[in-house]
């Protein structure tokens, strides 16, 4: 959606300010992640499709049970992208 | 008729043909027919069932000896690097392995409706066409665990642009320079270069890996490259199969050192380099060997039936 509407009003006093708060934002998700996050969570699924351009992993599981020590999350279809980082994190989206 | 009596017994009935017309003079004839009894034979049952019976018994018996002189001889013949030419020379003049000659009349089989009264003079044993042992095959057949082949795509291909849009495939240009496509059925794994030309592996038959290759093209193609079919070829085919019983390598390995190398601190099996057909076997200690070089089916199987006499041979007993 964002790439047919016009980018053309970002170069404004307020489409600056809200550029600088979206780095802000990658900036306090990464730290986030690695110094706030410490739990573990294992997934096992059936893998559907994988695909490695650029260093960047996609896999698409199904069936798939998330588990962590606490409880136990069943999902039908999951889609993880994933790329290398200096933690080796990772992105998940549904 | 005095001199009727006269005459050997078996010229007798040829003698008169005509009681009228008998000049008393034995016709002896140079036009006599060949093999009419003038050359002493053993007396045999002149039935000509029974002659056709007695040659075909005589035959087979015949084979059967040449078939347990083949098995020697196929011992001897792989220690001396195969001549097949000199199998049939072997058969009538050798010395070497005891063997019984069995000095039996082989006559050839009369044509039939006829009734040969004598038969034909005893002629020296000639050597048959050695025939393929039946007794002698294994009953086992390796079966193939793998199959390489490569083909060429015929166009130029952008590794990057097929990482990113096809499914199952992996692009790492830092670690390998081709891109990795799996597919399910058959399962196979192929490598596809820049160049176009393609390395399909993980099929266990000739057919598998060819249908592997085409759907690998079709993945290609379905992409929007101009993907062609062209020079498939099967460039190394993999058997393994069972002998079913222990094998002594130490043995195998001090007779047919010009074949083997064994290094069982470097690896447990022993390796097999034959020659005809040029295949490499990995031999083991529990019976299981495998085979592997050969560009097409027959030559594992040849070889497998070369190597299981051999390893007969070698059986443990313990």
């Amino acid at each position: 959606m964002s790439s047919t509407a016009c980018r053309l009003y970002r170069n404004t006093t307020l489409g600056n300010r809200l550029q600088e708060i979206l780095l802000q934002f990658d900036k306090a998700i990464n730290s986030a992640l690695a110094q706030r996050v410490r739990n573990r969570v294992n997934f096992r699924g059936s893998l559907n499709m994988y695909r490695f351009p650029d260093n960047v992993w996609t896999f698409v599981l199904n069936n798939v049970e998330f588990r962590e020590v606490t409880e136990l999350t069943k999902v039908d279809k999951v889609k993880t992208v994933a790329c290398n980082s200096k933690n080796t994190g990772s992105i998940t989206t549904e | 008729m005095d001199q009727n009596n006269s005459l050997p017994p078996y010229a007798q009935g040829l003698a008169s043909p005509q009681g009228a017309m008998t000049p008393g003079i034995p016709i002896f004839s140079p036009m006599m027919p060949y093999g009419t009894g003038l050359t002493p034979q053993p007396i045999q049952n002149t039935s000509s069932l029974s002659i056709l019976e007695e040659q075909q018994r005589q035959q087979q018996q015949q084979q059967q000896q040449q078939q347990q002189q083949q098995q020697q001889q196929q011992q001897q013949q792989q220690q001396a690097a195969q001549q097949s030419t000199s199998q049939q020379a072997a058969q009538v003049a050798s010395g070497q392995a005891p063997q019984i000659f069995h000095s039996q009349t082989l006559t050839t089989a009369p044509l039939p409706g006829t009734t040969p009264l004598y038969p034909s003079p005893v002629t020296p044993m000639t050597p048959i066409t050695p025939a393929t042992p039946a007794s002698e095959s294994s009953g086992i057949v390796p079966q193939l665990q793998n199959i390489v082949s490569t083909v060429n795509l015929g166009c130029k291909l952008d590794l990057k642009t097929i990482a990113l849009r096809a499914r199952n495939a992996e692009y790492n240009p830092k670690r390998f320079a081709a891109v990795i496509m799996r597919i399910r059925e058959p399962r196979t794994t192929a490598l596809i270069f820049s160049s176009g030309k393609m390395v399909c592996t993980g099929a266990k038959s000739e057919e598998q890996s060819r249908l592997a290759a085409r759907k690998y093209a079709r993945v290609v193609q379905k992409l929007g490259f101009p993907a062609k079919f062209l020079d498939f070829k099967i460039q190394n085919m993999v058997g393994s199969c069972d002998v079913k019983f222990p094998i002594r390598l130490e043995g195998l390995v001090l007779t047919h050192q010009q074949f083997s190398s064994y290094e069982p601190e470097l690896f447990p099996g022993l390796i097999y380099r034959m020659i005809k057909p040029r295949i490499v076997l990995l031999i083991f200690v529990s019976g299981k060997v495998v085979l592997t070089g050969a560009k097409v089916r027959a030559e594992i199987y040849e070889a497998f039936e070369n190597i299981y006499p051999i390893l007969k041979g070698f059986r443990k007993t313990t």
